[in-house]
């Protein structure tokens, strides 16, 4: 009797503990959402202007990254209404904003949202109707790509971003001199005008020492000529193949440094230097040297410890994660057109339909997008992120950028902007494109053949999404 | 369960309202409305609750699921990974009681190893899952590196292993990790059950000259067989509600993740990701691996039974 | 005894120790890592501390106050145990001790509610806080912890356990009212297993991300989960891992004391039931 008891109680402590293992759900790790982020940091704990009465004006932004806080503030100084800003872990904001909106939180006034985001926030009428005050009005002041993204599928304004994000590959002028004899931005981008020019280019730098990444999947944002789903149907189009094949042949041939995006050593990259561990090593088995003398194998791979990464591929925004972390590398970098027209990420801001402040929300949205003073400013203080008012972006577009040796990014960056073809974008991206990189991985590390794969893909799309067509 | 007892006090069993009626509230309120509303949302086709109409659609949120082959995937994802976890875990456990409860080593400082022990589930999971990460970056991460300058010492190669990066390591990566994190709780339990074995047992042994091996094979495994028993069953069911860990180690475009997503990352896919969220389809998940964890639960509790 | 028993011995407490050295390890190289910049830790492996310990506090106290998240958390996870340790005992008492009718179903519910996976009602759940206007407040976070079904069973089990009827019978011949003898005699002597479920309770509130992540709208009201899962989403912090690490290592030293004092409560309690034998 007395055992059973003793056997109970553990048995009980048991299931609490591990009850209490499981039960709730923690954050997921940021390392995917890099987008939109990287601007000035600022005390995130005096923005709060809770101070003031209810009943005053005041607006609460709830938003993604550290952006808007800036953005906040300045509008406080110069209107006076209190403004708080919240920022939201990116994996967790559309839970977070979905849960508050439809149980009819009246706050927050002004809420945002990622491209991939925006469809569903569109159906769900968390957005309200920009057009009701007058957005139209402004349709030609802004980049055409931003202001399509922000209209719902029946070409109403929900939401305006202050950004253009178009894609582009950074890469370092010194290593493109040595290498590749120089570093014009045209001549570079010609290395990289399809993937199998990527490739010769990967193979190119490896021979020099260097590595032509920092991961192999650099070249996502360009991937793709069409959207992942049109009508209905699933659609794989031919440049997504050809970007899957480039992702596993930079991996198994050794071409990149093999640090993740968004990764602490990805980012050290940009500085200079990086550690390697290089599985190439084993190379030098065939060759003369004695690989278990470890004196003379230390010797021979001398200087193979450490690489330099020669390119990112980024958008725009790219320019703020860079100014960060560049390092002693400021000046030697460049900027050039990728294999396709893409673009990354994006805050778009719109008001909730559930504000009762919505005349001073628009003010803010107004304020953050079609001023040209707020964007002469938001240049100025975020040193080189490029905005969506097609006016300022031709008054700076003579400004020199020091970071990339006086590059004159502006005029480049709304060039790229005006080859993005809006309609790729759809609310799947996010899952499609996640499963898509599974097959690659799968591909590359030599789990999967390329055939199964591609069908374990079809067959993830299918079953998570019953309404889209699957033709294989 | 003191029957006789219970009969002296009826007239004081009214009183058993009283004393249950605070959490009675709380947990109505609280814990079974909201679990009944998912259940609600089970048989509709709501994308997110609350938007657009919503449709009542009887089974066939539960009918999908049970044809989802990467439902009935993700459930042995996370079978596997709790297997090895739990033999690994319970295996040091044991290992570690026997070297504690050894007469004849006697071996001093219990109480701070099993402090020691225990620290690791002190620790929140996103802090875990950042260090573990960290550490285990597959070029660049600590332990590669000291692996590699061990394979240096000797003058060998080591051709780095992408610890979380690939299918065939991830899961039992995971696993072992888990296991660092619970093995002081095993160990603390079955500890307690060697404590409630009677000393007498053990030096009746000793003094017929029993072998270190007889006295556990004869004495000390068959009591702590019933406590091992239920350990291994009950953390079965925390187990099948894996989610922290592997969500958090996992990149999603990773060729790791398809082995590692758990039925509860499953569930989380379906009911909170954006792209993905499709609340009555979520909600039938929940109620399916609500329902496996039941059917477990009752045959452990039969099992429990019998033994007794 | 022989040499031979006493390198046995060695070797295996040797062996417990360097069991001993894994557990600790990470938290020796989260308080080292914490003092590193970011580029030595990704180049190098050490134990030896490093001098950027300022830059990195520097870096996390720029974009929050740790310290405001801390008080945030205790005054979260304090009053949410509390609550958990008295009404849990309280119930368990009153299901193992009185036979009334309903009895046998709530805990049938109690058991059934340990196996729904925690993320089922969460959608439910906010809807409710949103009808009783307790968004952005502590009340959600603190109020349900009322109902603890997992503590509930522990104790429940536990008083089965260790509480002899004729204990509570003797205070009823006495003239003692139900709750006073609850509170003079049967509290104190389930106190091991009510701190044991305490201490367990604390932690999982103060580790508590997902609830307070969604409850909470104002940065001045975050708690300490949920400041840190901000600051990680900030790319300007991730390229400086040390300030993760400091991070983390202030998120975690209040643990560390908490359970360094009650440790002995969790293993006596465990093992309460076994002692009685």
């Amino acid at each position: 009797m007395k055992r059973k008891k003793l056997l109970t109680v553990l048995l009980a402590g048991a299931l609490t503990l591990s009850c209490m293992a499981c039960g709730g759900s923690e954050g997921t790790t940021s390392n995917t959402d890099g987008a939109t982020d990287g601007t000035a940091t600022e005390a995130a704990d005096d923005t709060a202007a809770d101070s003031t009465s209810e009943t005053g004006d005041k607006l609460v932004i709830w938003t993604l990254s550290n952006d808007l806080i800036d953005f906040g503030k300045r509008f406080e100084e110069q209107t006076g209404t209190p403004v708080e800003t919240i920022v939201i872990e990116p994996a967790n904001y559309p839970t977070k904003v979905q849960t508050a909106l439809l149980a009819g939180e009246k706050e927050p006034d002004i809420i945002v949202g990622e491209p991939k985001m925006l469809e569903d926030f569109y159906d769900a009428g968390f957005f309200a109707d920009l057009n009701e005050f007058g957005a139209q009005d402004y349709a030609d002041q802004i980049v055409d790509y931003v202001w399509e993204v922000g209209q719902d599928a029946d070409g109403i304004q929900r939401a305006i971003s202050y950004q253009i994000t178009p894609a582009g590959i950074y890469y370092r002028r010194d290593i493109a001199k040595e290498v590749f004899g120089t570093d014009d931005p045209e001549e570079i981008g010609k290395l990289f005008a399809d993937y199998p020019t990527i490739l010769n280019t990967a193979q190119e730098l490896k021979a020099a020492g260097y590595r032509i990444f920092s991961s192999d999947a650099e070249m996502n944002v360009f991937s793709g000529d069409s959207a992942w789903v049109v009508d209905g149907v699933l659609n794989v189009d031919q440049s997504r193949i050809d970007y899957m094949d480039l992702c596993v042949q930079l991996y198994q041939g050794d071409l990149t440094a093999y640090a993740n995006q968004w990764s602490t050593p990805w980012y050290q990259a940009m500085a200079g230097e990086v550690p390697i561990l290089t599985a190439d090593i084993q190379n030098y088995a065939d060759d003369s040297v004695n690989v278990w003398d470890a004196e003379q194998f230390a010797e021979a791979t001398q200087g193979m410890d450490t690489t330099e990464v020669f390119a990112f591929g980024l958008p725009s925004w790219g320019v703020l994660t860079l100014r960060d972390n560049v390092k002693d590398t400021s000046g030697l970098w460049g900027v050039c057109a990728g294999p396709a027209y893409g673009f990354d990420g994006g805050t778009y801001i719109g008001i909730s339909s559930n504000s009762e402040r919505k005349d001073t929300a628009w003010e803010f949205v107004k304020f953050c997008t079609l001023n040209e003073e707020t964007a002469d400013w938001w240049i100025e203080y975020s040193q080189g992120d490029s905005v969506s008012l097609k006016s300022a972006l031709e008054k700076h577009k003579d400004d020199a950028n020091e970071v990339y040796g006086g590059q004159k990014l502006y005029e480049f960056w709304l060039g790229q902007a005006e080859g993005i073809d809006t309609s790729k974008v759809t609310r799947y991206d996010q899952a499609i494109g996640d499963a898509w990189g599974n097959a690659i991985s799968a591909i590359k590390t030599g789990e999967k053949t390329k055939d199964d794969a591609i069908a374990e893909f079809y067959d993830v799309i299918e079953s998570t999404y019953p309404d889209i067509t699957v033709n294989r | 369960m003191g029957k006789k007892s219970k009969n002296n006090i009826k007239k004081y069993n009214q009183a058993g309202y009283l004393f249950v009626f605070p959490f009675l509230v709380v947990f109505l309120v609280f814990s079974v409305y909201p679990v009944l509303r998912t259940l609600y949302l089970s048989f509709t086709n709501a994308k997110i609750a609350g938007v657009g109409k919503m449709d009542w659609v009887w089974f066939e949120n539960y009918v999908r699921v049970i044809k989802d082959k990467f439902f009935w995937r993700s459930l042995w994802n996370t079978i596997r990974i709790w297997v090895v976890n739990i033999v690994l875990q319970l295996g040091l456990a044991f290992l570690l009681t026997i070297v504690f409860s050894d007469i004849k080593y006697k071996m001093k400082g219990l109480g701070i190893f099993r402090v020691i022990y225990y620290l690791p589930n002190l620790i929140a999971a996103t802090s875990i899952a950042f260090l573990f990460k960290t550490l285990l970056d597959w070029r660049y991460g600590t332990f590669n590196q000291i692996i590699n300058s061990i394979y240096h010492f000797f003058g060998a190669n080591y051709n780095p292993i992408d610890w979380l990066g690939t299918a065939t390591y991830a899961g039992p990566t995971i696993a072992i990790i888990q296991t660092w994190v619970w093995f002081g709780n095993s160990f603390i339990m079955l500890m307690a059950g060697v404590q409630g074995i009677s000393t007498d047992y053990f030096e009746a042994a000793a003094i017929d000259g029993a072998g270190r091996w007889t006295v556990f094979g004869k004495i000390t495994l068959p009591l702590l067989k019933p406590i091992l028993l239920y350990v291994a069953i009950t953390s079965l069911i925390g187990g099948l509600q894996m989610f922290d860990l592997p969500f958090l180690m996992a990149d999603k475009a990773s060729a790791a993740y398809p082995s590692v997503q758990t039925a509860v990352m499953y569930l989380y896919k379906f009911g909170f990701e954006t792209g993905t969220t499709q609340t009555g389809y979520a909600s039938a998940i929940a109620y399916i691996i609500f329902i496996i964890i039941l059917s477990v639960s009752i045959v452990q509790f039969k099992v429990f039974n019998k033994e007794d | 005894m022989g040499t031979g028993f006493k390198i046995k011995k060695a070797i295996l407490y040797i062996l417990l120790i360097l069991l001993g050295a894994v557990c600790l390890l990470p938290f020796l190289l989260m308080l080292v890592n914490a003092t590193r910049s970011g580029v030595e830790i990704v180049n190098s492996f050490t134990l030896i501390p490093s001098t950027h310990l300022k830059e990195n506090w520097d870096t996390v106290f720029k974009f929050f106050n740790l310290f405001q998240g801390m008080w945030n958390s205790i005054k979260v996870a304090v009053p949410a145990t509390l609550l958990t340790a008295y009404f849990s005992a309280l119930t368990a008492y009153g299901l193992a001790m009185y036979e009334f009718k309903g009895n046998k179903f709530i805990f049938t519910m109690i058991l059934v509610f340990m196996m729904i996976p925690g993320q089922l009602g969460l959608i439910g759940f906010y809807n409710l806080c949103t009808r009783l206007h307790l968004v952005n407040s502590y009340i959600p976070l603190i109020i349900p912890a009322i109902a603890a079904p997992g503590t509930v069973f522990f104790l429940r089990q536990y008083v089965l356990s260790v509480l002899p009827p004729s204990l509570v019978e003797a205070a009823r011949i006495d003239g003692a009212s139900e709750l006073y003898s609850f509170h003079r005699i049967v509290l104190p002597i389930m106190s091991p297993g009510i701190a044991t479920m305490a201490i367990m309770a604390f932690i999982g509130n103060w580790n508590n991300y997902l609830l307070p992540m969604i409850i909470l709208n104002k940065n001045e009201k975050f708690t300490l989960p949920v400041m840190m899962a901000t600051l990680k989403a900030s790319t300007d912090i991730q390229s400086n891992q040390g300030a993760i690490y400091l991070a983390v290592a202030i998120s975690v030293i209040p643990i560390l004391l908490v359970f360094c004092f009650c440790s002995k409560y969790i293993i006596s309690s465990i093992s309460a039931g076994s002692v009685k034998e």
